[in-house]
């Protein structure tokens, strides 16, 4: 069943986050994607994730699709304008990806190209209503096209430290719902009755909302977590079951699965990000029991 | 200089709506040389606005003021005697001006009376043209003092593209090729090799990479 179907028709969907390579060799994403083949519903490809360059996001979505795997592709504003936007979506529907996520860019400046020019020329909502406006038969400039694309387009809501930028991240999603957005992408989650305030605010958006499952890797990773993203609501319990644990690797992975199962049932599905692990992915879906 | 173009009309009218108290501040900088916001033009558009007031029976209220310059806060305190007596602020400064006065009064609303266009120079009675982009890592000693990165259309740094015709640029016969006038430049000043360097990929970190830009001058400070 296809992404948008089961999005539609309210089953639990999984989706892992795979970063294309910074190069040519596929060898590890393909290896990667295989294991989980069957296994996910879908593929995420970020497009130059943290502002690094790597292999676009088209080129890792129509692998996916060669591997027979269902791929989500990223889409953002700092790199293109709006003619290199509107061609990449119009190739990439030909090429078969049949779901974007328009997502925010990271700052040229903390990535590792810092030199390069920025264009944001279309931001994320600008993004949004030119997806639905490609799906209506025109370009940009009012053009009939010729052949319309489809997509099922997801949007994000980033991370907040309070309730009150809950609110205000909120209602930036609602205005990219009312543009053609047909799911949202949650912050991670570490704190799952933390995540129902969210959630019960969300509900009012009408979408399904797909909760992220970000991998802690480490004691290190969790408590930098605990101190920069205090949204995040890392607890010192959860560091402390780490800490203690006789695999700390494994436990990282257990703690992982355990949020997805806790999940199920409350959100439309989730998005695991795995930050460089894409071959324990396969673990993380055992512990959760999908 | 800064340079800038006075809005339509009917958009100021429309931006200050229902509001009768008005202060119209201008600059006596850029926007005073290029005729689009000193104390002339605060005059000209103050005598349009109450005359279209008045052709629907009403009168406003417009205080006219000129600083010396509206990007510098020392200028715009000396509209705060007269904040409290407008509705609205109408600002006829660039928009350097319009948020320095935001800055210090942040409880008025205020609006743009004209469009900011670009750094430039005057070419001529009432014709300026624009020289610099701004990018924060100069580089006119490598193209004889004439910038391609704001002249050229494309911004190309190493010659011209196909479209240079006789010393003009495709997209209009009135535009300079800027890599005509960068060669005719160089071998005028007899350092036609300086051509044959290869500009590399730009540097576009000291443009916008690391988002607003400040210089902080410690020695200043």
């Amino acid at each position: 069943m296809s992404l948008q179907k089961r999005l539609a028709s309210g089953e639990f969907v999984v989706m892992a986050e795979m970063n294309t390579p910074k190069g040519v060799d596929i060898s590890q994403l393909i290896t990667n994607a295989r294991k989980i083949k069957g296994r996910v519903d879908a593929v995420i490809v970020p497009d130059m994730d943290n502002g690094v360059m790597r292999m676009s996001a088209l080129a890792g979505g129509v692998l996916m699709q060669q591997q027979g795997i269902e791929a989500v592709i990223h889409l953002y504003g700092r790199d293109r304008n709006r003619m290199a936007l509107q061609g990449d979506i119009l190739a990439a529907h030909v090429l078969g990806i049949q779901n974007v996520v328009v997502v925010h860019s990271e700052d040229m400046a903390n990535g590792d190209h810092r030199d390069a020019k920025t264009v944001d020329d279309l931001d994320e909502l600008g993004l949004i209503e030119t997806l639905a406006t490609l799906q209506k038969g025109k370009d940009l400039a009012g053009f009939d096209l010729e052949g319309a694309p489809s997509f099922t387009t997801g949007c994000t809501v980033a991370s907040y430290a309070d309730d009150d930028q809950m609110a205000a991240e909120l209602e930036k999603a609602r205005k990219k719902v009312q543009a053609g957005a047909q799911f949202i992408v949650a912050p991670p989650v570490f704190d799952v009755d933390r995540f129902g305030v969210f959630l019960a605010q969300a509900k009012g958006l009408g979408v399904p909302v797909i909760a992220t499952i970000f991998l802690i890797k480490s004691v290190g990773i969790a408590r930098y977590m605990a101190l920069n993203e205090p949204g995040a609501h890392i607890s010192e319990d959860l560091i402390r079951r780490i800490r203690k644990a006789s695999d700390r690797e494994a436990e990282c992975l257990r703690i992982a699965g355990e949020t997805i199962a806790a999940l199920k049932g409350k959100v439309a599905g989730v998005k695991i990000e795995t930050n460089g692990w894409e071959h324990r992915l396969a673990s993380i879906l055992d512990y959760a029991g999908v | 200089m800064i340079t800038a173009e006075r809005k339509p009309l009917a958009e100021i009218i429309d931006c200050i709506g229902e509001n009768r108290r008005i202060l119209l501040v201008g600059c006596n900088e850029c926007v005073t040389v290029c005729a689009a916001g000193g104390r002339k033009e605060v005059a000209t558009l103050a005598s349009a606005l109450q005359m279209n007031s008045m052709r629907h029976g009403k009168t406003l209220d417009i205080r006219e003021m000129t600083l010396e310059r509206q990007c510098d806060p020392e200028y715009v305190e000396q509209l705060a005697p007269f904040i409290d007596q407008a509705d609205v602020i109408v600002s006829m400064a660039c928009g350097c001006g319009v948020q320095e006065v935001v800055r210090r009064f942040r409880n008025k609303r205020i609006y743009p009376a004209v469009n900011t266009k670009f750094m430039g120079a005057s070419e001529g009675p009432g014709v300026w043209a624009e020289r610099c982009h701004g990018c924060g890592n100069c580089l006119l000693g490598l193209t004889g003092g004439i910038c391609p990165i704001a002249r050229c259309s494309k911004s190309l740094m190493n010659g011209p593209c196909g479209g240079s015709s006789k010393g003009k640029c495709e997209i209009g016969s009135d535009v300079d090729c800027v890599w005509q006038l960068i060669w005719d430049r160089l071998k005028e000043l007899g350092i036609e090799d300086q051509y044959e360097n290869v500009i590399m990929a730009k540097d576009w970190s000291t443009e916008r990479g690391g988002g607003p830009r400040k210089i902080v001058r410690e020695d200043l400070a």
